[in-house]
């Protein structure tokens, strides 16, 4: 069933999902948001970061319009994310529901597998895949809500550990893509400003902006790589 | 909670399923009409660039500890080696995650034990 198969191969997001759903469960409770409305958050928005920003300025009474054009502001890096992976999914009744789940780390899952499979399994895949995602993100979201100070004195390293499951999963899917000079250069570069921008404290802006200066590096080099071929003819 | 909460939550859920969903359902109507005009369909290479540069982008971001210091970015090194090699030998999703957060894992318990932290 390519459902499953997408739920199987979506476990290892969880690894990062659950802990910063905790995290965010605690943190919104905090601010002063009841149970149901922390959960009705991550169900509706679901968007990590963006949550954060919403639960963080209404705690700090700004303005709701301030809010709302923030955190979509955030959120506006996912317009790229249908398009790259539209030639791979077939047309359906049900993308109003479905592309709700396209999170930054189902679109990366996705690009890197859809292209490997049959035709026919890919929208049962990325249905599987988005669904285990989105209820591991609301059922973190819960427990940190109900009992997160708890799970936190429990297990207090769990949740400094865990998150490292995203990382390593991003690695691995942009592994085969180092396949020549320019991706490798287009690659590297766009790691190397992403991590020097979240130092800096600016990690909301910095997957466009990184990704961003790694496509400018990407065409430099590519003009480069022409422009000596041109020559060495 | 005030009229205000709930109509902030409806506005950037909407905004952001909009944000999902419309550039998809576009694109998927762009490349159908390319085929029936009996074109390759194919999304505009910026975007088939942009798409691997935005998983960096995100990699680069999760690899910067959340309190950053020595041992953390130790630990940072070692996860990604260990999932680099894993994946290197078994060309697989789960196993290289299952490494990388292990030897990261132990690596945090160890510099803790070490710093008496």
């Amino acid at each position: 069933m390519s459902w499953q198969t997408g739920a199987r191969e979506a476990t290892p997001l969880l690894g990062g999902y659950i802990p910063v759903a905790i995290s965010f469960g605690m943190v919104a409770v905090q601010a002063g948001f009841s149970v149901w409305h922390t959960i009705l958050i991550s169900t509706l928005i679901y968007a990590g970061a963006s949550q954060f920003l919403f639960v963080a300025m209404v705690a700090a009474g700004a303005p709701w319009s301030l809010v709302v054009v923030m955190t979509l502001l955030i959120n506006a890096r996912h317009v790229v994310y249908g398009p790259s992976i539209a030639p791979w999914l077939p047309k359906s009744r049900w993308w109003p529901f479905l592309s709700h789940g396209l999170t930054d780390q189902i679109f990366a899952l996705a690009l890197s597998r859809l292209p490997q499979l049959p035709a026919g399994q890919r929208l049962g895949w990325y249905s599987g895949a988005m669904l285990l995602a989105w209820f591991s993100w609301v059922a973190g979201t819960a427990a940190g809500a109900i009992a997160g100070e708890e799970l936190s004195r429990h297990w207090p390293l769990l949740g400094e550990i865990m998150p490292f499951a995203l990382p390593a999963l991003f690695l691995v899917l942009l592994a085969p893509r180092f396949t020549s000079r320019s991706w490798s250069i287009a690659l590297g570069c766009t790691i190397g400003v992403a991590m020097v921008l979240t130092l800096y404290g600016f990690t909301n802006a910095s997957i466009p902006l990184a990704a961003a200066s790694g496509a400018l590096c990407f065409y430099l080099t590519t003009l480069h790589a022409r422009a000596g071929g041109r020559l060495d003819g | 909670m005030d009229n205000g909460f709930w109509f902030a939550l409806l506005l950037v859920s909407v905004g952001t399923l909009c944000m999902r969903l419309l550039p998809l359902l576009w694109m998927q109507r762009h490349l159908l009409k390319q085929k029936r005009k009996g074109g390759l369909a194919a999304i505009p290479g910026w975007l088939s660039v942009l798409g691997p540069l935005m998983i960096a982008a995100m990699l680069g971001v999760s690899l910067v500890p959340a309190t950053v210091g020595w041992s953390a970015w130790l630990a940072t090194l070692l996860g990604a080696l260990a999932a680099l090699m894993a994946w290197l030998w078994t060309k697989s999703l789960g196993w290289p995650v299952l490494a990388g957060v292990s030897i990261y894992g132990l690596a945090i318990l160890l510099a803790r034990l070490m710093t008496g932290g």
